[in-house]
């Protein structure tokens, strides 16, 4: 533990965290509450509440908030159950959800006051406990008609199984067996009843039932058994030594369900639920162009460069020798001030990873529907952000990836079954912070593999060693395994672009792990934050170096027409250069000087003409290149921290290229000369 | 205790770095030139998608300048949140030595890099140096930020 790490602005930021997922909370129990008057299921507020609750936990967890995260944990459970099952919350569970988040509530103020927090009351952690193995079946699918004793034994999961066992002639049904001397003697006991049964149908249940003694009677116990079965009653009667007038239906269905839904979906929701309900965050969400974050950006970096000024023009005044002690401090705080709104505006561009993954069931359901095949896509997004723009660069990679494992990886059911597999396939999409600055993204399968040999075929190339070397050969342009492009992976984005935009364009890392007939794994790991920026590239020095378009206000021709010198007062005695341009006289700057780099004249020169302020500059260039779309990475490190050069980026060739602050390359300390 | 460590040259001397400290080794084609950085920063490699500069041990050594061979290796290390490369006119070995062995080095040590070498091994016969990476990249920044920065 650091000891510098300052616990009070920390818990000033749990704060205001906690009270916005509160509001939000709130806000969702509202919503879900009015759809239970109405007798209807609220999926996506169950949902967003679910995830309020699980970023307190985080959130609880980190300041050791102890009794908030086991009351979250217990309502995340619940919430996480309520979730999968379409947002359908167990009866009574509103009342124990608002009675928690006032619990909550309490113990939060308790933080803010810096008081020691009261334990989590008991009573409510039993009672969250308790509704989480109770979850009523949903209502679409029937309910069952059993005796509440018998219910409260069976667990969500036999209910659900008796319930989703119905359709094409298959009915659920609760059957007694009473064992007695004279059944025994004729083979019939427990255990011969059970595998009769078996045999019949699926055995979901079997339950002691204690009969009470009566007159002449000794009290006894009989067994309930609750199968699903398309045997009739007869059959069943016999299994069990007892009449057909004793075996009853226990479940109806009232939607017939399709013989094969096509796929499972956990956290996910019908869309036209989605559409309706209102959102609950709606009241403090601002929708904002990522334009107008941008400017503000923009005018940030002005004022980084008016600091810069200020801050040489008291550099001055220290060489007169004059008290610059309070302007210094005053700097200092200028300074972190910049850097606090900088980080303020670039937090605003961050994104939530569950909202880029909110869009992706759908499509996998749509692509298992297309491929007739059973899928179960399993999504933890936890509760990272990434930056807008790495979010708008990564949504078709991972669309990529998924249509890849739905159309490729998965094997179609039958395959799957003769393979020793659930008909069902699994794709799981997880999500983590892998550090301050890296995201891991990692999508698995358990489909059929990559084809190494035929990969290999393919690309006419010796067999690949090593996973790294298989990926190596998959993402090598235009290589594709099918022969035919299917429906809807076709032909599209190649994994060439998958591996381009995560490694070339955001600067992270692609890896692959596959196992012939287990699975494939791809991990993405991935900046949180970059920058993007639409650039002109040029050559000055014999280098290639870009700057941002919005900082460039004209590139024009330098001849020597329009060059007009000028005598200059400082020492080197070289004399100005001045440029005309639209009426106006402009100092001309070699870039390739300014950098400290041998310069030789190029035929054709060109100037960019860049406006700081009030004052506009053309800087000499040999060549200009080319306009493009870059991440712009910054330089941290202290050795390569150098005013005029805000950053790195790659234009395509794997090796890093500088970003120029042009202007700023006049206020270098050992060029003052030339900026006068 | 026996350690491994990564040996390379820079100029006729060999120095050592513990393995543990190198996250990886790199051969070396070019990197770019940062101009307004300190002369011995050779410059910006990407490795792996991540942007890192590289320290020229012989120019931080007061090495005259030599042409680059194949044998040129950045050997990257960290400290802390920084991850800076080290480039080395070779690293072929990595050998086993025992850290209890090392000796403070001695004043003798004629060479500019004496500043950054923090011991010295014997290797066989041979001499070997270890190195304060942290000192070679320099832990508080380059004397140039310090000006505008820190002063209070």
């Amino acid at each position: 533990m650091s000891q510098r790490l300052d616990v009070s602005e920390f818990l000033t930021g749990y704060l205001a965290e906690a009270e916005e997922h509160l509001a939000i909370a709130r806000s969702c129990l509202t919503t879900i509450h009015a759809a239970i008057q109405r007798s209807e299921l609220s999926p996506k507020s169950v949902r967003e509440l679910f995830r309020s609750i699980h970023t307190l936990k985080g959130l609880s967890s980190m300041v050791g908030a102890e009794p908030i995260v086991q009351l979250t944990h217990e309502m995340e459970t619940l919430l996480r159950a309520a979730t999968k099952a379409g947002g359908d919350l167990p009866a009574g569970a509103i009342d124990i959800v608002v009675a928690s988040l006032g619990a909550i509530e309490e113990r939060i103020s308790q933080v803010a006051k810096r008081e020691p927090l009261t334990a989590a009351p008991k009573a409510l952690l039993d009672a969250l406990g308790e509704l989480q193995f109770e979850g009523r079946p949903p209502s679409q699918k029937g309910t069952l008609d059993l005796d509440d004793e018998t219910l409260a034994k069976l667990s969500a999961g036999e209910r659900e199984e008796l319930l989703q066992g119905l359709g094409g002639g298959r009915r659920a049904v609760r059957v007694e067996f009473v064992p007695s001397q004279k059944l025994s003697s004729e083979g019939f006991n427990i255990t011969k009843v059970r595998s009769e049964l078996t045999k019949l149908g699926d055995l979901v249940k079997v339950l002691p039932r204690s009969i009470p003694g009566a007159a002449g009677n000794p009290a006894q116990v009989a067994f309930v058994l609750l199968l699903v079965t398309s045997a009739d009653d007869d059959a069943i009667a016999a299994a069990c030594a007892t009449t057909p007038e004793e075996v009853r239906a226990i479940a109806s269905s009232i939607v017939p369900l399709p013989a094969a839904s096509s796929v499972a979906m956990e956290a996910t929701n019908d869309a036209s639920g989605d559409d309706l309900e209102r959102s609950p965050r709606q009241g403090d969400v601002l929708r904002v162009e990522v334009k107008r974050l941008d400017e503000a950006l923009d005018g940030l970096s002005s004022l980084v460069v008016s600091r810069w000024r200020i801050e040489r023009a008291v550099w001055k005044l220290d060489e007169e020798h004059a008290n610059t002690r309070e302007l210094k401090n005053l700097l200092l705080e200028n300074g972190r001030q910049l850097r606090d709104l900088r980080a303020a505006i670039m937090r605003a561009r961050m994104v939530p990873v569950s909202e880029l993954l909110e869009r992706t069931p759908l499509l996998v359901r749509g692509l298992a529907r297309s491929s007739n095949k059973l899928v179960r896509l399993t999504i933890e997004a936890g509760t990272s952000e990434l930056d807008k723009s790495v979010v708008d660069r990564l949504f078709p990679v991972i669309v990529h990836l998924l249509r890849n494992a739905v159309d490729h990886a998965l094997e179609t059911p039958e395959g799957r079954k003769a393979a020793g597999k659930p008909e069902e396939g699994n794709i799981r999409v997880t999500c983590r912070t892998q550090s301050a600055t890296q995201l891991a993204l990692v999508i698995s399968d358990d489909g059929r593999g990559v084809d190494a040999a035929r990969v290999a075929a393919r690309a006419k190339s010796e067999m690949p060693r090593t996973d790294a070397e298989l990926l190596a050969l998959i993402t090598r342009s235009g290589l594709s395994t099918l022969d035919k492009a299917t429906h809807t992976s076709g032909r599209g984005l190649g994994m060439d672009i998958v591996k381009r935009v995560v490694e070339a364009e955001l600067g992270g890392e692609l890896t692959m792990q596959t196992e012939r007939g287990k699975g494939t794994t791809f991990t993405l790991l991935v900046p949180l934050s970059v920058t993007i920026f639409d650039v002109f590239s040029f050559s000055a020095g014999g280098n290639t170096y870009v700057v941002p378009v919005s900082t460039v206000e004209d590139l024009i021709e330098v001849s020597s027409r329009s060059i007009v010198l000028a005598p200059n007062p400082s020492a080197d005695g070289n004399a100005v250069r001045l440029l005309r341009h639209r009426g106006q006289t402009l100092p001309l700057y070699r870039v390739d000087a300014l950098l400290g780099l041998k310069s030789s004249p190029a035929p054709t020169p060109k100037a960019i003409i860049v406006r700081r302020d009030t004052q506009s500059f053309a800087f000499e260039v040999d060549h200009m290149l080319g306009q493009k779309e870059v991440v712009v990475r910054p330089l941290r490190d202290p050795l390569v921290r150098v005013r005029g050069i805000s950053g790195s980026t790659d234009l395509g060739d794997g090796e890093p290229t500088l970003v120029l602050d042009l202007p700023s390359l006049l206020y270098r300390p050992t060029l003052q000369g030339l900026a006068s | 205790m026996n350690a491994l460590h990564v040996v390379f040259k820079v100029g006729e001397a060999e120095y050592v770095l513990a393995a543990s400290d190198v996250l990886q080794m790199e051969t070396f084609s070019r990197a770019t030139e940062v101009p307004g950085a300190a002369s011995y920063v050779a410059g910006l490699v990407q490795l792996r998608g991540q942007v890192i500069p590289v320290v020229d041990l012989r120019a931080r050594f007061g090495l005259p300048p030599i042409a680059r061979t194949l044998d040129a290796r950045v050997l990257v290390v960290r400290d802390g949140d920084r991850v800076v490369g080290l480039l080395a006119d070779s690293a072929r070995e990595v050998i086993n030595l025992d850290t209890e062995t090392f000796q403070k080095p001695p004043g003798a040590i004629g060479t500019q890099s004496a500043g950054f070498v923090s011991a010295v091994a014997q290797a066989g016969t041979r001499l070997v140096m270890q190195i304060d990476f942290q000192k070679v990249i320099g832990q508080d920044g380059i004397p140039k930020e310090r000006k505008d920065g820190a002063e209070t």
